[in-house]
C-alpha cells in the first residue's frame, strides 16, 4: 500500500519553490567540484530531491541531467521520494540478526506498513534496513533520527512507534 | 620514444602510448571491447589484460597502462588466455545469446571475441537481465539486456557530442545505462552510441531486419548534406542503400556523424523519388520521354539572352562546370547564381576582398591545433554538427579556449569554461568592428598588419567604433568587447569560425571581412591552427564558388533573376535542384516570379513544391547514384562514385546538361573524369588533382591569399519594440537546406517549423511549449508551434527555413532580423 502511495507522491510532485535550490547553488557557483555540495545541500533543504530540483541545479551547474542523475543513483545518501520526519534504521547485521533483528524489523513492519526505503503517507515515517550501525554491543539495534535504542525488544517498538507519533508534524 | 618487448619482440612506442597503442603499433593484437581509440581510457572490460614483467607478472589492462623503457609485456600467455576466457564467461552469464535475431551479428565485438577464445561453454549460472527495451522513438532501439557497461556510449555522448544523454544507472549488479530519471532517449540522435556500442544494444531501428551486416555490399562516399564534407560508407543490398556503416578510421572526423548523415539517407531509396521526366500539357504535369523533354528544352533553351538559371550547389563540381558551358557557351547568357545569390557573398565578395581569394584560410583540422576558437553565432554546431564536434573536443580534450559572439545561446555556450557575448540582434559586424579597434588602440596589432594595403583607411573608419560606443548599441559591455579582442590578439594561435547559408543573410561580404579584419590585424592567417573558416551551408557550396557558378561579370544574380522574371526579362527559368519557394526570401514575390516567367524547367528528385510549378521536370541522381567531386566547406576535394546503379530512366544532371550542349550544336564532355581534367588544369588550387587521385582520399585545394584590409559596413541592430519581438532565421537542429525534409532521421529530430521563445517572452504573451501561435510580419502571417527554452534572451525570437509544410518566408523577406508580433 505504502508502495502505491510513495508512487503517486512521485507522479503528482507538489509546487517545489526553487528560491531554496538557488540559495544553496549560490552558495557553492565558483566552488570547483561543486555537484556534491550542491546536492547534499539541496537535500537537506526540501528533505529529499524532487527531479524539478534536480533539473533546475543541472541547468544553473551546466552539468548534464544524466551525470546528475547517475550521481543520484550511486549514493545510498541520495533521494528522490519524499522522506518522512523520523527515519527508523533497523540493524540487520550479523550481531544485530543473532539477537532477533528479523522480529524487529517485522514489529516496526505491522504497526507501521513500511518496508525497506518505503515512507508512510502522512511522510511521518520511513524505515530502513541498514547492515550495521557499529555498536553490537547494543544489538538488537536501531535508530531514530540520531537517537540510538539498544537492547531492543518487540514491546520498546510500541513504545518507540507510540512516542514518536505523538510529536506533532509541522 | 620508448624501447620495450612485447611478445619477446623488441619493439619501439612513442612515449605517451599506452601498452595496448605500443602492441597496436607494433602489429600485435591485443583483444578490447570497451576502448576505443576516440575516447579517453576507461579500463571497465579487462579483456585488455597482459603481463608485465616488472610488475611482477601482475595482469593488467593494457588500455589505460602508459609504457616505461624497457617493460616487458606478455600478452598471451595461457594464464591472461584463461582471465580473458572468464571475463567472456562472465559476460554471456547476463548477455542474452540471441545473436539469430540481433543486427549487431557479424558486426559485434562479443561475439567476435567469444569465437576468438572458443567460450563454448559456461561454468556458471544466472539470470538474465529483464530490463525494458526502449522502442519509444524511430531511430535508436536500446536493448540494455545486451549491455556490457563498457560505458562506450556514456563516454562518447560526453566526449566527443558533449550532449550527455545517457549515463550508469545504480551501482553494482544493478548497473544499467539510462538517462535522467529513467525517461526514454530524447536527444540529438547522432547515433555515436550506435556506431561505438560493441554489442547489440544500441542499433538503428530504420536498419532493423533489413539484412545481415555481411549481405552488406559497403560503399565509401561523402556526405551529400552540409559543407563539412564527411565522409561516408553506405550500407548496400540489392541496389537499395540501406544504412550507414560505422568506419572509425574514415575521414577527419574518424567515422563521426550527425543526424542527417548517419539517418537521414532514405532520400535515395525514397518511394518519392521522381522516375520519368513530367511535361506540363494541358495544365498538368504528364508522364514523358527523354526524348521528347529534352528536344523541348533545348528549343528553348536555343539563343536565349532571356534565359536564366539556379542551380542547387549540391551538384557536383563537374556537374556545375557542363552547366555554366551549356549556359555560357550554348545559350549565351551570363544569368546564373546559386544559394539565392547572397549566401556565398561571404566568399566571392568578402573574402575575395579581403583575402584575394574566395575560400577560407583555415580547415576544419586546424580547430584541434588552436589555442581560441572565436565563433560567431552558436547556429555554427547547428548548420555544421560535426564541426561542433571538432570544436567540443577541442575545448574539453585540448584546453582551447572558446570565445562565442551571438545573438543567442546555443550548445557551444553550455561546453566548459566557453565565454558567450550575446549581442542585440543583427550587430554582428559593429561588435567586431569594435573588437579590430581595441585591437589597434591596445597596440596589439601584428607588426606586418601596417604595411597591409587599406590599413589607414580601416583606422579611420574604425573610429567611430570605440568599443563603449558599440557596448551600449549592441547590449554588452565594453569590458566584454575589450576582454574579447585582447584574448584573441594575444592568444597565440586564434581562429574565427562563422557559417554561411540561405538563412543567415547578415552573414554577408561585410562580416566576412570584419572577421578577416581581425586575422589580418593580428596576423592570425595562413599558418597552423589560425585563419578564418567559413563553413559554408551545402555539401558543395565551397565548390559552387571554386568553379565560378555565380553571377559575374554584369550577369543577374538569384534575386535579380527572380526580379527579371516578374518583370518579364527572363523568359525561360532553368532551375537545377534548387527550391526556390521554401528556401529563398519572400515567399510571395518567389511565387510571382515562378508565375510570371514563360518557361520552367527543374531538374529534381522529387516533385517539390518548386518543380510543381515547372512546364518540364527532369528526374534526376542523389549523390548516391553519380560520378564526380565535392569540395568542403575548407576545399577538401573529395570524389564520390556511384554506391547503387541508378535507375535506368534517371540521368545524372551531368547526362542532362552534356545532351542539351549537344543538341544545341555544342561539344560536350564525354566524362566526369574528362571534365575533372579540365577543372584541374584551370582552376587555382585544383592543380595536379585527378578522380584517380581522389579516389582513396581527398586533397586540399591550396588557397594563395593577398591580405587587404576592408571596411565593413556595419548595420545597426535592431532592438525589439514593444508588443514585437526580434526574428532571427537560421537552420535547425540538423536540417540542411530543404532535402533533410526527405531524410528519416532529420524529421524524428526536427519535423516541423517553429518559433523558438524565451521564458520571458512566453510568459509575456501567454505562450506555453507547442502552442500554436500567430507570427505576423511586415510581409504577412503565418501558425508556428512555439517552443520556449532558456537559450533566447528577451525580445529575439528564432525560426527554422528548411519546412516546405510551414515555409518561413511567407514572413520573412531576407532582412537579418525581421520584426514580429506573435499572438496564440
Amino acid at each position: 500500500m505504502s508502495k502505491v502511495v510513495a508512487q503517486q507522491a512521485e507522479e503528482q510532485e507538489p509546487e517545489v519553490d526553487l528560491i531554496k535550490a538557488d540559495q544553496v547553488i549560490d552558495k557553492y557557483i565558483d566552488l570547483p567540484g561543486n555537484l556534491m555540495p550542491v546536492l547534499q545541500g539541496v537535500q537537506d533543504a526540501y528533505g529529499y530531491i524532487p527531479r524539478i530540483v534536480a533539473d533546475h541545479v543541472a541547468e544553473r551547474l551546466n552539468v548534464y541531467p544524466s551525470q546528475i542523475y547517475g550521481v543520484l543513483t550511486f549514493y545510498a545518501q541520495f533521494h528522490l521520494k519524499p522522506r518522512g520526519k523520523f527515519i527508523i534504521r533497523v540493524c540487520v547485521g550479523t550481531a544485530c540478526h543473532v539477537q532477533g533483528a528479523q522480529r524487529i524489523k517485522e514489529t516496526f513492519f505491522n504497526l507501521l506498513h513500511i518496508a525497506h526505503t518505503e515512507t508512510s503517507a502522512d511522510l511521518r515515517f520511513t524505515f530502513e534496513e541498514v547492515a550495521c550501525l557499529g555498536a553490537c554491543g547494543m544489538a538488537p539495534l536501531a535508530m531514530v533520527n540520531d537517537d540510538t535504542y539498544g537492547k531492543m525488544t518487540v514491546q520498546k517498538v510500541d513504545e518507540i512507534v507510540a512516542k514518536y507519533s505523538a510529536i506533532p508534524l509541522d | 620514444m620508448v624501447n620495450l618487448i612485447i611478445d619477446d619482440k623488441q619493439v619501439t612506442a612513442p612515449k605517451d602510448s599506452t601498452i595496448y597503442d605500443a602492441a597496436k603499433l607494433n602489429g600485435i593484437k591485443i583483444p578490447i571491447l570497451c576502448h576505443d581509440k576516440k575516447l579517453k581510457p576507461f579500463g571497465a572490460c579487462r579483456m585488455c589484460l597482459v603481463e608485465v614483467e616488472q610488475m611482477k607478472g601482475r595482469q593488467i589492462p593494457a588500455c589505460t597502462t602508459p609504457i616505461t623503457e624497457g617493460m616487458i609485456i606478455r600478452t598471451a600467455t595461457p594464464e591472461i588466455i584463461k582471465a580473458r576466457e572468464l571475463v567472456l564467461e562472465l559476460l554471456l552469464l547476463n548477455h542474452p545469446l540471441d545473436c539469430p535475431v540481433c543486427d549487431k551479428a557479424g558486426d559485434c565485438d562479443l561475439q567476435n571475441l567469444t569465437y576468438d577464445y572458443k567460450v563454448d561453454s559456461n561454468r556458471f549460472s544466472d539470470l538474465k537481465f529483464q530490463h525494458e527495451i526502449d522502442y519509444n522513438n524511430p531511430l535508436i532501439e536500446r536493448d540494455m539486456n545486451r549491455c556490457v557497461l563498457c560505458g562506450k556510449c556514456v563516454r562518447i555522448c560526453d566526449e566527443i557530442v558533449s550532449y550527455g544523454a545517457l549515463t550508469f544507472i545504480d551501482r553494482g549488479i544493478e548497473t544499467k545505462i539510462g538517462c535522467e530519471f529513467e525517461k526514454k532517449l530524447d536527444c540529438e540522435f547522432c547515433g555515436s552510441c550506435i556506431s561505438v556500442c560493441p554489442v547489440g544494444s544500441l542499433l538503428a531501428r530504420p536498419f532493423k531486419f533489413k539484412s545481415r551486416f555481411w549481405a552488406l555490399t559497403k560503399h565509401n562516399s561523402v556526405c551529400g548534406y552540409c559543407g563539412t564534407g564527411c565522409n561516408l560508407t553506405l550500407g548496400v543490398k540489392d541496389n537499395k542503400v540501406l544504412t550507414t556503416v560505422y568506419d572509425e578510421n574514415q575521414g577527419f572526423h574518424k567515422g563521426q556523424l550527425c543526424v542527417r548523415g548517419r539517418f537521414g539517407y532514405q532520400f535515395i531509396n525514397s518511394d518519392k523519388r521522381l522516375t520519368k521526366p513530367l511535361i506540363r500539357k494541358n495544365g498538368t504535369l504528364t508522364e514523358s520521354t527523354w526524348d521528347e523533354a529534352l528536344e523541348l528544352v533545348a528549343g528553348r533553351l536555343k539563343g536565349g539572352s532571356a534565359v536564366a538559371a539556379l542551380a542547387t550547389p549540391r551538384l557536383t563540381n563537374e556537374e556545375l562546370v557542363v552547366f555554366k558551358k551549356l549556359l555560357l557557351d550554348s545559350v549565351g547568357t551570363k544569368n546564373f547564381d546559386h544559394a539565392a545569390g547572397y549566401a556565398h557573398a561571404a566568399l566571392t565578395e568578402g573574402f575575395a576582398r579581403s583575402f584575394g581569394t574566395s575560400a577560407s584560410s583555415a580547415s576544419i583540422l586546424d580547430i584541434q591545433k588552436s589555442d581560441l576558437l572565436l565563433v560567431i553565432k552558436t547556429d555554427s554546431y547547428e548548420t555544421h554538427p560535426v564541426v561542433g564536434f571538432e570544436v567540443n573536443m577541442a575545448v574539453k580534450n585540448k584546453g582551447v579556449k572558446l570565445s562565442v559572439l551571438s545573438d543567442k545561446r546555443g550548445k557551444l555556450s553550455k561546453l566548459p569554461h566557453a565565454q558567450t557575448l550575446v549581442h542585440l540582434p543583427g550587430s554582428e559586424v559593429a561588435v567586431l568592428n569594435a573588437i579590430a579597434k581595441t585591437i589597434i588602440d591596445e597596440k596589439l596589432v601584428n607588426t606586418h598588419a601596417a604595411s597591409v594595403p587599406g590599413y589607414a583607411e580601416l583606422e579611420k573608419a574604425l573610429s567611430a567604433f570605440s568599443a563603449e560606443v558599440v557596448a551600449a548599441q549592441c547590449g554588452l559591455t565594453a569590458a566584454d568587447i575589450k576582454k574579447l579582442a585582447t584574448d584573441y590578439a594575444s592568444a597565440e594561435k586564434a581562429m574565427i569560425i562563422f557559417p554561411v547559408g540561405q538563412a543567415y543573410t547578415g552573414h554577408n561580404a561585410d562580416l566576412a571581412s570584419a572577421v578577416a579584419n581581425l586575422a589580418i590585424l593580428t596576423g592570425k592567417y595562413g599558418k597552423e591552427g589560425c585563419g578564418v573558416l567559413c563553413l559554408s551551408e551545402k555539401n558543395n557550396s565551397q565548390g559552387a564558388v571554386d568553379m565560378g557558378f555565380y553571377a559575374q561579370n554584369g550577369g543577374l544574380n538569384g534575386l535579380q533573376i527572380l526580379d527579371a522574371c516578374t518583370d518579364g526579362t527572363v523568359k525561360t527559368l532553368f532551375v537545377a535542384g534548387e527550391n526556390p519557394l521554401t528556401s529563398y526570401p519572400n515567399r510571395s514575390k518567389v511565387k510571382k516570379a515562378l508565375e510570371a516567367v514563360e518557361f520552367l524547367i527543374v531538374t529534381e528528385l522529387f516533385l517539390t513544391e518548386t518543380a510543381a510549378m515547372a512546364d518540364v521536370v527532369l528526374p534526376v541522381c542523389s549523390f548516391a547514384e553519380k560520378t564526380g567531386t565535392f569540395t568542403s566547406a575548407d576545399r577538401r576535394v573529395q570524389y564520390v562514385k556511384p554506391a547503387i546503379s541508378k535507375n535506368s530512366q534517371l540521368k545524372t544532371d551531368f547526362e542532362v546538361f552534356s545532351d542539351l550542349i549537344v543538341k544545341l550544336g555544342g561539344q560536350s564532355s564525354s566524362t566526369p573524369a574528362v571534365l575533372f581534367g579540365e577543372i584541374a588544369a584551370t582552376t587555382p588550387g585544383y592543380t595536379g588533382m585527378s578522380h584517380e587521385s581522389l579516389k582513396s582520399e581527398g586533397a586540399f585545394a591550396a588557397v594563395s591569399m593577398k591580405p587587404a584590409f576592408v571596411v565593413p559596413q556595419a548595420t545597426a541592430s535592431v532592438a525589439a519594440e514593444a508588443g514585437k519581438l526580434a526574428l532571427v532565421t537560421g537552420s535547425a537542429l540538423y536540417h540542411s537546406g530543404t532535402q533533410s525534409q526527405y531524410g528519416e532521421g532529420p524529421m524524428h529530430v526536427c519535423p516541423e517549423g517553429y518559433i523558438e521563445l524565451s521564458r520571458a517572452d512566453a510568459s509575456t504573451y501567454k505562450i506555453a511549449e507547442n502552442d500554436l501561435v500567430t507570427v505576423s510580419s511586415a510581409e504577412g502571417s503565418m501558425q508556428l508551434k512555439a517552443k520556449v527554452t532558456p537559450r533566447m534572451p528577451v525580445g529575439v525570437a528564432f525560426a527554422p527555413y528548411h519546412f516546405t509544410a510551414a515555409p518561413i518566408n511567407t514572413i520573412w523577406s531576407g532582412a537579418p532580423v525581421t520584426l514580429v508580433s506573435v499572438a496564440k
